[in-house]
């Protein structure tokens, strides 16, 4: 299944939004850098709604107790209840603990369109955002 | 995870929900209609708000809110009953949900000039009244009062207590153990009106006094501090004085009974000498008189949660809090292992409504 779901001029660096995919409520996005994502809607914690979140960057792990250093600047969507942190550029790795991860979808740009699928390889013809 | 509209893990409950912990928001310019002179004029002309001692504020994307029950209009969460009754009440099906304040401000824990204090929780008293309790038939709500002054809060409690819709008095947890006998006039009042003492944590100090250097130390530690309060209730006999009375202990879970029904029967064992007048473990004046809130939850398996039961040795002594519109929020259906119905059906309505006398005590909706 895959879907056009907005313009591209309509999702802009940085910014969240919420989408109807099918049946399923999808939290789509663009890292600082512009780089395209899509996930679930719902926090695999207690299914908090993500598109509430923020996206935002972290303090990077270090073996320095009471340094702080923060990187990875519109990569990381933090959870609106709890505020979990996700890593959007790593396929929704929750950052505390990296063997769970967000619901994940293929997005990507179709001419003007960003078009959300599930994860299988694009149609051919179509550029994954990822191979941009 | 498919979240369906209220429900509970598993499914949905027939009965609806009893949430044991919703925090509204007063702001000081709703109370102010309220209060007598002097004290509204120390708020409307000297600015006065309650000192706070909290050095943490950031734990999440919203403070300590979650970030989408703050007001379209900019309005903090949980300050406007038509937003509350569509995120919260209708939205997981709460039949009865008990109000717990903002505590802010929260009188009993002021430092000092108590006849502020005392003014304040008459005034709060008087607006969750009007503005909540009578507004929403699914809204119940707690007594606040100014503990400092024992006798001016017992008259506080016979004042508002009466009210069909007040459920408990609310004792916050900050720098004072309540079961010294100097509060006791208070646990007398709540025993005559029919009311459960409930205590929730403000901003206790809890390495030693003082405030650890992180928010995920203090977040960590703020089950030590309702130990305190258990322990106190429990070794100064408040429930051998007034063997009605019930205490809910709001917001630190349930994971750190075991271990303290433990350890008290041990003590009691050897030191019984010292509080002659417990007669019993204290184990066992825990399960009858003390519930604890399931909310902040640690995430469980079934047979996990089923064995911390298995360790309070009793399936009665827990009851759901959700804690809404705070950052923690537990969700019914999210935050819950699965479980068996009759399980699920006691720590999500049943048992709230056994500890509260003056709720309906229909089954049936």
């Amino acid at each position: 299944m895959q879907q056009v779901v907005c313009k591209l001029t309509e999702l802009q660096p940085g910014e969240l939004k919420e989408i109807q995919f099918g049946r399923i409520s999808l939290v789509i996005g663009r890292t600082g850098a512009g780089e395209l994502f899509a996930f679930s809607n719902r926090c695999i914690h207690q299914g908090a709604p993500l598109s509430k979140g923020k996206l935002c960057g972290t303090s990077a792990p270090t073996d320095l107790p009471g340094q702080y250093s923060y990187v990875k600047e519109g990569e990381v969507l933090r959870c609106p209840w709890h505020g979990r942190e996700f890593d959007v550029t790593a396929g929704g790795q929750m950052m505390s603990d990296p063997r769970r991860a967000l619901g994940r979808f293929q997005i990507f740009v179709a001419g003007e369109d960003v078009v959300v699928s599930t994860l299988n390889k694009p149609e051919k013809g179509e550029v994954a955002d990822e191979q941009k | 995870m498919e979240v369906k509209q209220g429900q509970t893990t598993d499914g949905p409950l027939e009965t609806g929900i009893i949430d044991t912990d919703i925090h509204e928001r007063v702001l000081y310019p709703d109370l102010v209609p309220y209060l007598d002179n002097p004290w509204r004029r120390y708020i409307t002309d000297c600015g006065w708000v309650q000192e706070k001692h909290l050095p943490y504020t950031q734990p999440t994307v919203a403070g300590l809110n979650r970030a989408d029950a703050a007001l379209p209009d900019g309005r903090p969460a949980g300050s406007d009953l038509a937003f509350l009754r569509s995120q919260l009440l209708d939205e997981l099906n709460i039949r009865y949900g008990i109000l717990t304040g903002a505590l802010d401000p929260s009188p009993s824990s002021m430092n000092g000039w108590h006849e502020m204090a005392t003014a304040l929780a008459s005034a709060y008293n008087d607006y969750q009244i009007e503005h909540w309790l009578e507004k929403d038939s699914r809204l119940y709500g707690s007594v606040h009062i100014a503990a400092q002054d024992p006798q001016a809060a017992a008259r506080e409690i016979d004042r508002v207590g009466p009210h069909p819709k007040m459920v408990q008095v609310l004792l916050p947890i900050d720098n004072i153990v309540w079961g010294d006998p100097y509060y006791h006039p208070i646990f007398a009042a709540a025993e005559r009106n029919n009311l459960v003492i409930a205590m929730h944590h403000n901003e206790p100090a809890v390495y030693f006094g003082r405030f650890p250097r992180y928010f995920i130390e203090w977040h960590t530690l703020i089950s030590t501090a309702h130990m305190m309060q258990v322990t106190s209730f429990v070794f100064n006999g408040v429930f051998e004085k007034f063997p009605n009375l019930k205490l809910l202990m709001i917001e630190a879970g349930f994971t750190y009974v075991p271990h303290l029904m433990r350890k008290m029967d041990q003590q009691y064992r050897d030191l019984r000498h010292e509080v002659p007048w417990i007669k019993r473990l204290p184990s066992e004046i825990v399960r009858e008189h003390i519930r604890f809130t399931t909310q902040p939850m640690e995430e469980f398996s079934k047979a996990e949660f089923e064995q911390w039961l298995d360790l309070l040795g009793s399936e009665e002594m827990v009851c759901f809090s959700s804690d809404y519109p705070h950052w923690d929020f537990d969700h019914p259906v999210g935050g819950f292992p699965n479980m068996r119905d009759s399980l699920r059906q006691k720590i999500f309505h049943d048992n709230a409504l056994a500890l509260y006398p003056k709720l309906p005590q229909d089954h049936r909706r």
